[in-house]
Parts: structure tokens; C-alpha cells; sequence
């Protein structure tokens, strides 16, 4: 059951702007990795190559599972989502007019999904209780935090092997980030997961971080191999620790 | 003027014939009340579903409404391969909103004058045991020719209803206009989903085509007369909601009915644009609408 994801020398942009120059990450099976860096620096990009939403101009994107190798190049995203990966997206992207359920059941659209839906649907509304009362709900009329949690719960629907979460703070108040991330922690905790996390909230994302990147105007500016030297190095201390 | 054995016949008249109207609209509500395909040449289907229903009951008497069952399959592909070719030369490039209404009124007349060409202009209909029966319950009639069309209506609004909300394909028929880069997300493949969607609304028009000649005979033209009835039912029923089309598609039907009771025939095409013009003025989501 091992995954992994090997990303090396990627290049991509949109048009003539070049977003990402030679960025070399790799996330092994079971651990959570985050990729640290403020607004416009390439994260995002980043997850949409992988999930071939952006296709890279150069570079490899392969993701391992059970030893076989698999060229994520050229692949559609759901042909990604099928293989195993799935995304929570950047402004999470329910649909709105859809209720809570339908979105959730909507998560278990791919074939691997469909016939472990009765279980996963009792995991992760065991995981977000305030989803259970609100199963009826049109999903475009709920607050920020719950969106966040019906888009986190509808991407454990498609029993993914590799998680990846984009930017899970934005727009949430301080409290529910805390919230979100202890969630996410849970979550890997309790499935092994195997999670990349796009985050320009240290403070919060260092708290679920087995090791992590920093990214720098689509470079990548320093590799902490842990919490730990995420924490003592310079750049951080600088640029988002403020001392 | 005004009695009530005539109220009652008009009310029941009504709902008989507003659950035609169902038929009719159905394909619609799928078609543009969920995919936002602006299918102007659906009424157009309905009429070659319906001289389906013609030739196949005159030359071998077989029962009009099973041959619109039958033909259903075959209307799947047949839209499936227009959605293809819409997909193909106008929404991959994004040009559908004006090139794609274009494409689908150059369908309509096509149609229109293949049908002419073939068969000319002449009214054509169906023989059926059950077409010229009624029962009459005190003094309201209920004539087998509309009754057996409300009651196929029926069924099909709940096959649909409960396709739509049941099943994976459903579901993801519901979200794709929603957000087609998240249901790429859920592993889904929307060009897939909607031409599958295409496929059953066009399938549909099949069924609606028999029940269409069942009530009365057909020409090529006259699905022009149901352009502005089915885009009027699926606004008025909030867009792509199958429970809220039904619904609409009666009351279409029972102010139809007493319009042509009580003011007269000739004001009846006009009830659609009045309908569609009050809920555009007054509740642009439809009754049951949820955007």
C-alpha cells in the first residue's frame, strides 16, 4: 500500500509568465509535507500540475504506488483523482446549489470510491459531527468553515492514497484554522495518510509538518528535513516568525 | 358563461394536459435547466419522435406510446453524437452562448423541412383502441387520448426524479454546470456527463413525440408551438429542478385550460409568455429553484 510522489525539475506557467523554475520536491508514503510560502510564490501551481489541471512546459511528476511508477504527464485530472490523488482545492469549490450529502456522495464518484461509500460517509461525518445535522443543507449556504470541512470530507469520499490541500486557512477566523489543521491531523492520523499541504500559515501548518519546503518565487529556497529545522532556520525566522 | 360542471372539465382538462407538458419539458429541464445548453430544436425531436410513433402504427398498427419507449434508446445516441459535435466546434472553443443557439435553430429548421420534404404538410395521426374512449366521472370527462399521455408523463417525471437524485450519474449530471474543474476533481470526466446528459433529454423526446400525436395529429411545424411552453415550464419550475418542472408544467397547463374555457382558444399561446414573463418579473429562481 506505499505511495509516493516524486516531482522534479518542474517548470509551468500561464502564458509568457513563468510561475514555477526547476522545483524538486518529493513526499514519501505516509508522511505530511508542507510547502510554505506567501501569496504568488507558485504553491498552488504547483498542485495543479500534479493534479494536471496546469501542465508543466518541463519537468517529471511521478507518483509511486505499490512499486509501480506512474508518469502523471499528459493525464487528465480525473484520470489523476483515479489513480488515487485527490485535492482540496484552493476556495474549496462545493457545489453550491448541490446539499452537503450530494457533495459528499458526489466525492465518491470514481469506481475504487463507490464501494467503500457507506463507510467512508459514516467515517467522515464521525470525523465533522456539524456535517451529520447538516446533510440537507445546500452547501453554498453555509459558513466558511463548514465549506472548508464538506470540501476536506468530500476528498476522504474519494479514498485517496495521497492528499493534497490547498491553502486550507484562507478566509477561516484564527480559531477555525485551528481548528481545520488539528482536523487534518486527526484525519492523517487515523487513515495514514499520506498529505502535501499548500500553506502560507506557518504557525499552523508547522504543527502537522513531518518535514517541509519553503517556496520562494517559484524556487524552492530551503528543505527542512523537520519541524525542527523548519522552525531554526533563518528565512523562517524572518520572514514569518518576525524575529 | 361561468358554471361548474365548465370550471371542473377545464381544471381537469388541465392537469391532463400539463402533464403532457411535463413530457414535453423534461429533455429541456436536464438539457438547458442543468447543462445551460440553450436546445431550441428540442420541440423538433419531439416532432420526429411522434411521425416515429406515425409510421411505425400506420404501416404495422404498432401502439404509439410503446414505439416512443422503443425509440427512446436510439434518440439517446442520436443526441449523445449532437452533443459531440457541439462540444466539438462550438463549447470546446467557447463560442456556444451565440454560435451554439445558431447551431440549434439551423437543427430546428433541418428537421423541420426533411419531415416537409418527405411527408409534406399534411396532419398526420395514430390509431389506437384506447384514442376516442373516455370515462366520465359526474360531469367531468376524462378522455383515454389525454389520460394515457398524463400517465406516461407521470412516469417518466419520476424514472428522471429518481435517476437524478439516486445515482452517481445524476448527481454529477446536477453539479457539472455547477463547478466542471471540481467534478474533474471528484474523478468524474464532464464532457462524458454531459453528453450523457444530452443524450437522455434528447431521449426523452421520444416519449414526449408519441404522447404528442396520441392527443392529437401532428405536421412538421407545430413543435414550434411548444418552444415557448417547454423554456417557460423549466424557468418558471427553477431550472433543472425535475419536482419543480413538474409542477410548473400543471399550472402551465390548468391556466391554459381556463384561458381557453372561459376567454377563449386563440388566448392560450399566450399564457406561456405571460407565465414566463410574471416569474422573470417576480421570482426569476422559479418556484422550486435553488439558484
Amino acid at each position: 500500500m506505499a505511495s509516493k510522489l516524486a516531482i522534479e525539475d518542474l517548470e509551468a506557467g500561464y502564458g509568457a509568465v513563468r510561475v514555477l523554475h526547476g522545483v524538486s520536491i518529493s513526499v514519501e508514503d505516509g508522511e505530511s509535507v508542507v510547502l510554505l510560502g506567501s501569496n504568488g510564490n507558485g504553491k498552488s501551481t504547483l498542485l495543479k500540475c500534479v493534479m494536471g489541471i496546469v501542465p508543466p512546459s518541463a519537468g517529471k511528476i511521478h507518483f509511486e504506488r505499490d512499486g509501480e511508477r506512474i508518469d502523471l504527464a499528459g493525464k487528465s485530472p480525473q484520470e489523476i483523482v483515479g489513480l488515487g490523488i485527490a485535492l482540496v482545492p484552493e476556495g474549496r469549490r462545493l457545489f453550491p446549489m448541490l446539499s452537503v450529502e450530494e457533495n459528499l456522495l458526489l466525492g465518491a464518484y470514481r469506481s475504487a470510491a463507490r464501494a467503500k461509500l457507506a463507510e467512508n460517509l459514516e467515517f467522515v461525518l464521525e470525523v465533522f459531527p456539524a456535517l451529520r445535522e447538516r446533510r440537507r443543507q445546500l452547501a453554498g449556504s453555509m459558513s466558511g468553515g463548514e465549506q472548508q470541512m464538506v470540501a476536506v470530507a468530500r476528498a476522504l469520499m474519494s479514498e485517496p492514497r495521497i492528499l493534497l490541500v490547498d491553502e486550507p486557512s484562507v478566509g477561516l477566523a484564527p480559531i477555525l484554522v485551528n481548528r481545520m489543521i488539528a482536523k487534518i491531523k486527526e484525519l492523517k492520523e487515523r487513515r495514514n495518510l499520506t498529505v502535501l499541504m499548500a500553506e502560507q500559515n506557518f504557525n499552523q501548518a508547522i504543527k502537522i509538518a513531518d518535514r517541509g519546503y519553503i517556496i520562494v518565487h517559484g524556487e524552492i529556497a530551503f528543505e527542512g528535513r523537520s519541524a525542527a529545522e523548519l522552525r531554526g532556520n533563518d528565512m523562517v525566522k524572518r520572514y514569518y516568525l518576525g524575529i | 358563461m361561468f358554471s361548474a360542471d365548465l370550471l371542473a372539465n377545464a381544471v381537469v382538462a388541465g392537469i391532463l394536459l400539463g402533464g403532457f407538458y411535463a413530457a414535453v419539458a423534461i429533455g429541456l429541464a436536464i438539457v438547458f435547466g442543468q447543462l445551460d445548453i440553450v436546445n431550441i430544436a428540442h420541440p423538433a425531436f419531439i416532432i420526429v419522435g411522434a411521425y416515429i410513433a406515425y409510421i411505425l402504427n400506420s404501416r404495422f398498427g404498432f401502439d404509439p406510446v410503446l414505439v416512443g419507449l422503443l425509440a427512446a434508446p436510439a434518440f439517446f445516441v442520436v443526441g449523445a453524437l449532437i452533443y459531440r459535435v457541439y462540444f466539438l466546434a462550438f463549447e470546446r472553443t467557447g463560442q456556444e452562448s451565440l454560435s451554439g443557439l445558431a447551431f440549434f435553430f439551423g437543427v430546428m429548421f433541418i428537421i423541420e423541412v426533411v419531415l416537409i420534404l418527405i411527408y409534406g404538410v399534411d396532419y398526420r395521426l395514430v390509431q389506437a383502441d384506447y384514442i376516442g374512449q373516455s370515462w366520465r366521472i359526474g360531469f367531468v370527462d376524462f378522455p383515454f387520448r389525454m389520460l394515457v399521455p398524463f400517465a406516461v408523463a407521470t412516469a417518466l417525471t419520476a424514472v428522471i426524479y429518481t435517476f437524478m437524485s439516486h445515482t452517481f450519474m445524476g448527481r454529477a449530471i446536477q453539479a457539472v454546470a455547477q463547478d466542471r474543474l471540481a467534478l474533474q476533481l471528484m474523478g468524474a470526466d464532464p464532457v462524458r456527463i454531459k453528453q450523457w446528459a444530452f443524450g437522455l433529454g434528447i431521449a426523452t423526446a421520444a416519449i414526449a413525440g408519441s404522447l404528442l400525436i396520441v392527443i392529437g395529429p401532428v405536421e412538421p411545424s407545430v413543435g414550434r408551438l411548444y418552444i415557448g411552453r417547454a423554456f417557460a415550464i423549466v424557468v418558471l419550475g427553477g431550472m433543472g429542478s425535475i419536482s419543480g418542472m413538474f409542477i410548473a408544467a400543471l399550472i402551465l397547463g390548468i391556466v391554459e385550460s381556463m384561458v381557453s374555457t372561459f376567454a377563449g382558444p386563440s388566448w392560450s399561446p399566450a399564457v406561456a409568455f405571460g407565465l414566463l414573463a410574471l416569474t422573470l418579473a417576480l421570482r426569476p429562481a422559479g418556484l422550486f429553484g435553488r439558484r
